[in-house]
């Protein structure tokens, strides 16, 4: 773990409001924050340091806004994306929306998408084909008539 | 397997040839089955169809392919060369994949003929003022066997449209079946009159030469293809080349400079080897076939005394006339599911706007297709493929994501680019590469006439899921080309040595045992697939050299 309790926490918090749990998995079952901390660790940590001053940033803009909370996740879900929409032209909340959208969607082997529920949640099977025709309904029209398609 | 056959530097082998992407690797393929030795410098790794993924993370992000982003590379791009050209930070603004069968290796695989028209459409259809709008020096009946050659050597599946070229023999399987996508392009099609007909691809539909027909693994655009089935150069060349015996591969070079003797000859290509040391490689002839850009920039590099503006550039043609082909998109979101991820990209084309219409009031051309595009994998779907007009996070963005991905598909329309003085690849005087070259810089706006047949193209786009039934669509934003991955016309062929790099069999009018073939030969765009037309030049191309070379005139 590069990252630690407090940021992680943080982290785990945004991400799991840019794709919340409904009733189907979001980013807190995809193992998203898994994702964030081995990407800083590696690949993504040229921009470890930009991702700290940002969430600092945000910690005191959330002090400012709500001084009962210290922390992102102090504060109720409605309350949080109300927040979160004064932060969301901010580099940092752009950073932060990025890696989620990768540890969402990436393959398991980088720490998120576990079990595959990202590829799930939106019908994509990539991690199972080959695939046999027809694909989807509309192609299915046609291969029920003739087998080629051509 | 036989051996790997390798030659020693000082060796001097009768053809180094620069590059072993879609040019080069035909070239490799045809000079060493003809008995000739040959060295292939390539500056990416050998990657073997094992060591393809379907990692969208690490492909569409992390440039794997690419060999990575602008911090590589340094490339610089600008509009017009009054500015200057700045560091492109997301995303480089030339893209080629770099390693053993270069592009092909990645490329979406459609594969367009050209069509008699586009060698001759100066003669045809007038001058374009302030442009090198020009006839090619040769014509399509020349390049006809070549095509076919292609089609049966490479392997391409596919069947006859209503517009297509003659063709001399048959294509050797047929097109790959049609998929959701291609259903709706035809629904639309008919009912705003237009054609639409099967895409030809350089992926075999069944086992051909020995290679496997695709799995529909729908990992094709950007991606390399692990079952062998798509038909780049490292599948279908590269391993005629290494069986002839005379053929050494040598990945991980990059060079930096042609040498000229005071004979005034190429003899020997000087470059790093992987860990960075100068090598050189004597050679009798050199072949550059590096890409539009690459080839542009090394030609450039290698400017010496008798050639102080860059080698074979007496005429100042080297690096101009860059044409990328515009494209311009619509996306829409249908009832139900398509998964149009599964599978090649394209099944369906139309080319009903393929020729110039002087009622358009422009000039140009293009093709549609039907495709999933940026809905092919989910990363770039988010970034790229989604709907604009929704919430870009919370419980409104997942379910947005949830509804339209298996249902989304694109009409993309691909068009000419007309040759321009200023539309340019040259070296950055600031920027670098990793290796310590000098960064590509490249100069580049559209001409009017293309910018109004991309809008054209694109309010067709439009027409078409209004007329496919979509639920609901959107135009993707066409504006000015910033960058692509078709590098054309930027050593282009001709007759005349003061408006041409290379003549019409691709030997440089300076220096007589330099030959240069790739897409910077291309006189006109085409409608925006030219890898096929590359395909063609190069097997054209190694039978001209062969035959210089048997007569003793390298």
């Amino acid at each position: 773990m590069i990252l630690g309790p407090d940021e992680a926490r943080d982290f785990a918090a945004i991400a799991a409001r840019i794709i919340p749990t409904t009733d189907t998995p979001g980013a807190t079952e995809a193992g998203v924050i898994h994702f964030i901390d081995k990407a800083f660790a590696a690949e993504m940590s040229g921009q470890l340091d930009f991702a700290r001053a940002g969430l600092a940033e945000l910690n005191d803009a959330l002090g400012s806004q709500h001084t009962d909370a210290t922390q992102l996740g102090d504060l109720g879900e409605d309350e949080q994306d109300a927040f979160l929409q004064t932060r969301e032209t901010t580099g940092f909340f752009n950073l932060m929306w990025a890696m989620t959208i990768f540890g969402f969607f990436s393959m398991e082997k980088y720490g998120g998408n576990r079990d595959q529920v990202g590829w799930e949640l939106i019908g994509f099977e990539g991690g199972h084909g080959p695939w046999q025709y027809p694909f989807g309904y509309y192609d299915a029209q046609v291969h029920g008539e003739t087998n080629d398609g051509g | 397997m036989a051996d790997e056959t390798t030659f020693d530097t000082r060796e001097e082998v009768d053809f180094a040839i620069i590059g072993s992407g879609s040019a080069g690797g035909i070239l490799a393929k045809e000079l060493s089955t003809a008995g000739f030795s040959v060295v292939v410098l390539e500056q990416g790794p050998y990657r073997k169809a094992a060591d393809f993924t379907h990692d969208e993370l690490s492909i569409l992000v992390r440039n794997e392919l690419l060999g990575g982003g602008p911090e590589v590379h340094g490339q610089t791009f600008r509009h017009y060369e009054n500015e200057t050209a700045q560091l492109m930070t997301q995303q480089s603004p030339i893209r080629y994949s770099r390693g053993v069968g270069g592009s092909s290796v990645h490329f979406t695989a459609n594969f367009w003929r050209l069509r008699p028209v586009d060698f001759k459409e100066r003669s045809l259809l007038g001058s374009i003022s302030g442009t090198n709008f020009a006839d090619w020096p040769i014509t399509y009946e020349e390049l006809e066997p070549y095509y076919t050659k292609v089609d049966w050597e490479i392997g391409v599946s596919g069947a006859p449209g209503p517009f297509d070229a003659p063709r001399s023999k048959p294509f050797p399987m047929p097109p790959m079946p049609i998929k959701s996508s291609g259903v709706l392009l035809e629904k639309g099609a008919a009912a705003l009159g237009l054609h639409a007909q099967a895409e030809p691809h350089a992926i075999l539909s069944q086992p051909h030469n020995g290679r496997a027909g695709c799995v529909s693994c729908g990992y094709c655009m950007w991606y390399g293809c692990e079952a062998g089935a798509k038909s780049s150069t490292l599948a279908a060349m590269i391993p005629l080349a290494e069986a002839s015996g005379n053929c050494e591969i040598r990945p991980d070079s990059t060079v930096i400079r042609i040498e000229i003797n005071d004979k005034g000859k190429a003899d020997q290509v000087v470059y790093l080897d992987i860990n960075g040391v100068e090598q050189a490689q004597k050679a009798k002839a050199v072949v550059v076939s590096a890409n539009g850009a690459e080839t542009s920039r090394l030609l450039f590099m290698s400017a010496n005394a008798q050639h102080p503006d860059g080698l074979a550039n007496s005429s100042g043609y080297v690096g101009r006339n860059l044409m990328f082909n515009a494209h311009a998109l619509s996306i829409g979101v249908y009832e139900h599911p398509l998964n149009d991820y599964k599978g090649v990209q394209v099944s369906r084309i139309v080319h009903d706007f393929y020729e110039t219409d002087e009622k358009r009031g422009f000039y140009g051309g293009g093709g549609i297709d039907a495709r999933p595009l940026f809905s092919a994998t989910p990363i770039i779907h988010t970034m790229l493929g989604r709907d604009p007009n929704t919430p870009r996070w919370g419980k409104g963005f997942k379910d947005t994501m949830a509804h339209d991905f298996s249902r989304t598909l694109c009409f993309v329309g691909s068009t000419t680019s007309i040759a321009l003085d200023s539309n340019n690849i040259t070296l950055d005087p600031e920027s670098k590469d990793a290796w310590g070259r000098p960064a590509i810089r490249a100069t580049y706006m559209d001409h009017a006439d293309d910018l109004a047949m991309a809008a054209f193209l694109e309010d067709r786009t439009a027409e078409l899921h209004e007329a496919a039934g979509a639920e609901k669509s959107w135009r993707f934003g066409f504006h000015p080309t910033t960058g692509g991955e078709h590098l054309l016309g930027t050593c282009r062929m001709g007759d005349n040595p003061a408006t041409s790099v290379v003549d019409s069999k691709h030997r440089s009018h300076d220096v007589p045992n330099l030959f240069i073939c790739d897409g910077s030969s291309m006189v006109t765009s085409g409608r925006g697939q030219p890898t096929m037309t590359i395909m063609a030049l190069a097997f054209r191309a190694a039978d001209h050299i062969k035959t210089a070379a048997n007569a003793g005139e390298i």
